[in-house]
C-alpha cells in the first residue's frame, strides 16, 4: 500500500484554495483511488474544511 | 416466463438479466471514478469485475432502460404498472431467519473501513464519492420498521454524510431522536434485489412496512436477519453489502452534496446527519451495486408512477389501455395514457392524471395509439389535437422545489413552490368519424417475408 503521508500533504496543499473532489483526484491520478480516499478521510478527521455553494473545498484557515 | 427462483438475491437476478443480454461481464481492469462514464455509455449493464484496488467487483446501470427495468423484474415491459399495482394489494410480511448469507462476514471496532469499498466517485460537481444504491432500514417503537433509498457521501473511513433532507418516515424517526439528543441506530443494504430496492423506494401509506411490499412483489416472504450491532434493525438476509451504524444527533449541520440528481440536473450543497459506521457485514466474495443516476433512479418509480395513474383514471371512470411514464419525463413528470374513450373523456383523463403530485405533462390518446413509440404519440398528436381546444394548462398547482422553471430560490423559507401543467388531448375529437383517421396498409402485407428478399 503507498504511503498516506505524502499523499495527504498533497491534498492539503491543493485545498489552500477552493477546489472540486473532482479537482483533487484528477491531480492525483497517479495514486491508487483507495490511497485517495484514506488520505481524504485523514485530511478530513485533520481539519474543518469549507464548502462554497458550488460544492467546492477548502481548508479553514484559523 | 420470468426464469425467476424462488427467493431470488441479488447476484441471481444479475446471472438472470446477463442470460437475457442485458448484463455484460467487464474483465479489463477499471477505476473506481470511471465506472459511471462506462456505464453510461455502455449498450447493457455491467457488472466490472477487476475494479482497481479491490478485489470487491461493481455493477452498475442495471435498471437504466424500461427493457433493463422489466428484464430485472422478470415482468413483461408493458405490465410493469399493472404488476406493480397487483403486488401491492397483496402485501406480504418477511420471514425471520437466524442465519444469513450478508454476515458470512463480521467487520466492527478497528476493522471497519469504508475505503475497503469500491464507493465511486460519479459525477463532475459531487461533493465526494457516493454511495447510490444504499437502502436504509430502521425501526421506531411506535410507527415499527421501515425502509427508505438514502444517498450516502463518503467523509472518512467511519463516517458518511446522509442526505435526510427531504421529508420522509427516517427523517421523522431521525427528528424523534434528535429532539432528545440521541442517536438512531440504522442499517444500510447495498446490494439488494430490485424488488426490496422498488419497495423501499415507494412512497407507501403511513403504517405498512416497506418490505411487506417487497414481499408482495416477491409472492412470497422475504427472508430478513437482525443486525448484528444495529438495536432492533432488520436487513435483507441475502444482502451483499450491509452497513451497520447510528445516525448521530448532530442534526443538519454536517455538508453533503452536491450530487447528480433524479432529475437529471448537478443537485444543491446540503446540511445534513452524519451517519457513522459500527459495523460491516458481508456475503463471502461481495458485490458492491452502484445505482446509476439519473435513469436507474428513475426506473425504480416508474412502475409505482403508472400504477398511481392507472388507479385515479379508473376512480375518474376511464377505461384505461396503457400508461407510460416516460424517461424524459424522470418516469414521473411525463406520463402517456391511451385509453378507451368516451366523449369528454380525453379532458377528463387529462384533469386526472395531473392531480397526481409529480405528474406535470401528460399526452391522451385513444387506445389504437402504441405510446411505446413516440412516433406514433407525435402523430396522434399532430392529427387529433387541435391547439386551441384539446390542451389544457392548469395554474398555481403544486410544484416541487427541484424543478428550476419553479424559480425555487425566489421562495420566502419554509415557503412551497407552485406550477403549471398541461395536457394534451390527442384522441380522435368528438364529431370526426374514425374512417377520417383509416391508416395506410400495405397491400398484400402478409405474402411477403423480408427475409425472402434480403441477403
Amino acid at each position: 500500500m503507498t504511503d498516506i503521508a505524502p499523499v495527504v500533504s498533497k491534498i492539503e496543499a491543493l485545498l489552500q484554495e477552493p477546489v472540486f473532489f473532482r479537482d483533487v483526484l484528477a491531480a492525483l491520478r497517479d495514486c491508487p483511488y483507495r490511497v485517495i480516499l484514506r488520505a481524504w478521510s485523514d485530511v478530513r478527521m485533520r481539519h474543518t474544511l469549507a464548502r462554497d455553494e458550488l460544492g467546492r473545498y477548502w481548508v479553514e484557515r484559523m | 416466463m420470468s426464469g425467476r427462483s424462488s427467493n431470488e438475491d441479488f447476484r441471481a437476478m444479475l446471472a438472470r438479466m446477463e442470460r437475457a443480454g442485458h448484463l455484460c461481464r467487464i474483465k479489463k481492469p477499471i477505476r473506481p471514478e470511471h465506472i459511471t462514464a462506462l456505464c453510461g455509455k455502455a449498450p447493457a449493464a455491467v457488472i466490472c469485475e477487476a475494479v482497481e484496488g479491490y478485489d470487491i467487483p461493481v455493477a452498475g446501470g442495471l435498471y437504466w432502460t424500461r427493457a433493463r427495468m422489466a428484464s430485472a423484474l422478470g415482468w413483461p415491459e408493458g405490465e410493469l404498472g399493472a404488476r406493480f399495482a397487483a403486488s401491492v394489494a397483496r402485501p406480504i410480511a418477511p420471514e425471520v431467519v437466524g442465519r444469513a448469507a450478508c454476515q458470512d462476514v463480521v467487520l466492527t471496532g478497528d476493522n471497519v473501513d469504508l475505503t475497503a469499498l469500491p464507493i465511486p466517485f460519479m459525477h463532475e460537481k459531487d461533493g465526494g464519492p457516493y454511495i447510490s444504491a444504499g437502502v436504509a432500514f430502521a425501526n421506531d417503537e411506535k410507527l415499527g420498521p421501515n425502509a427508505g433509498c438514502y444517498r450516502m457521501m463518503f467523509r472518512t473511513r467511519r463516517e458518511l454524510g446522509l442526505d435526510l433532507f427531504t421529508a420522509s418516515d427516517l427523517r421523522r424517526y431521525y427528528q424523534a431522536k434528535f429532539d432528545h439528543n440521541q442517536p438512531l441506530p440504522i442499517a444500510v443494504a447495498i446490494g439488494v434485489h430490485v424488488f426490496e430496492h422498488m419497495a423501499a423506494a415507494y412512497k407507501a401509506p403511513a403504517g405498512l412496512n416497506e418490505m411487506h411490499i417487497a414481499g408482495g412483489l416477491r409472492g412470497e416472504p422475504l427472508q430478513m436477519v437482525r443486525a448484528k450491532t444495529a438495536d432492533d434493525v432488520m436487513v435483507p438476509a441475502n444482502a451483499e453489502i450491509v452497513l451497520e451504524g447510528e445516525l448521530l444527533p448532530n442534526g443538519w449541520t454536517a455538508d453533503e452534496g452536491p450530487f447528480g440528481e433524479f432529475a437529471g440536473m448537478q443537485g444543491d450543497l446540503k446540511r445534513n446527519p452524519l451517519f457513522r459506521v459500527t459495523a460491516i457485514t458481508h456475503r463471502k466474495n461481495p458485490i458492491f451495486y452502484a445505482l446509476q443516476m439519473p435513469w436507474e433512479n428513475d426506473w425504480l418509480n416508474g412502475p409505482a408512477t403508472e400504477a398511481a395513474c392507472a388507479r385515479v383514471l379508473g376512480l375518474a371512470g376511464i377505461q384505461v389501455a396503457a400508461v407510460r411514464a416516460t424517461e424524459g419525463g424522470c418516469c414521473g413528470w411525463s406520463v402517456v395514457a391511451a385509453i378507451k374513450k368516451r366523449a369528454g373523456e380525453g379532458k377528463n383523463a387529462i384533469a386526472a392524471l395531473l392531480s397526481l403530485p409529480v405528474v406535470k405533462q401528460v399526452i391522451v390518446t385513444d387506445d389504437d395509439i402504441d405510446i411505446y413509440n413516440s412516433d406514433e404519440v407525435e402523430w396522434a398528436v399532430t392529427f387529433r389535437c387541435q391547439a386551441d381546444k384539446d390542451i389544457v394548462i392548469l395554474s398555481g398547482m403544486k410544484g416541487k422545489h427541484v424543478d428550476p422553471s419553479v424559480r425555487p430560490w425566489d421562495l420566502r423559507p419554509g415557503e412551497l413552490p407552485t406550477t403549471s401543467k398541461f395536457g394534451i388531448d390527442a384522441t380522435i375529437p368528438e364529431g370526426i368519424p374514425a374512417f377520417r383517421y383509416e391508416r395506410i396498409v400495405p397491400a398484400f402485407s402478409d405474402d411477403v417475408r423480408v427475409e425472402d428478399y434480403l441477403q
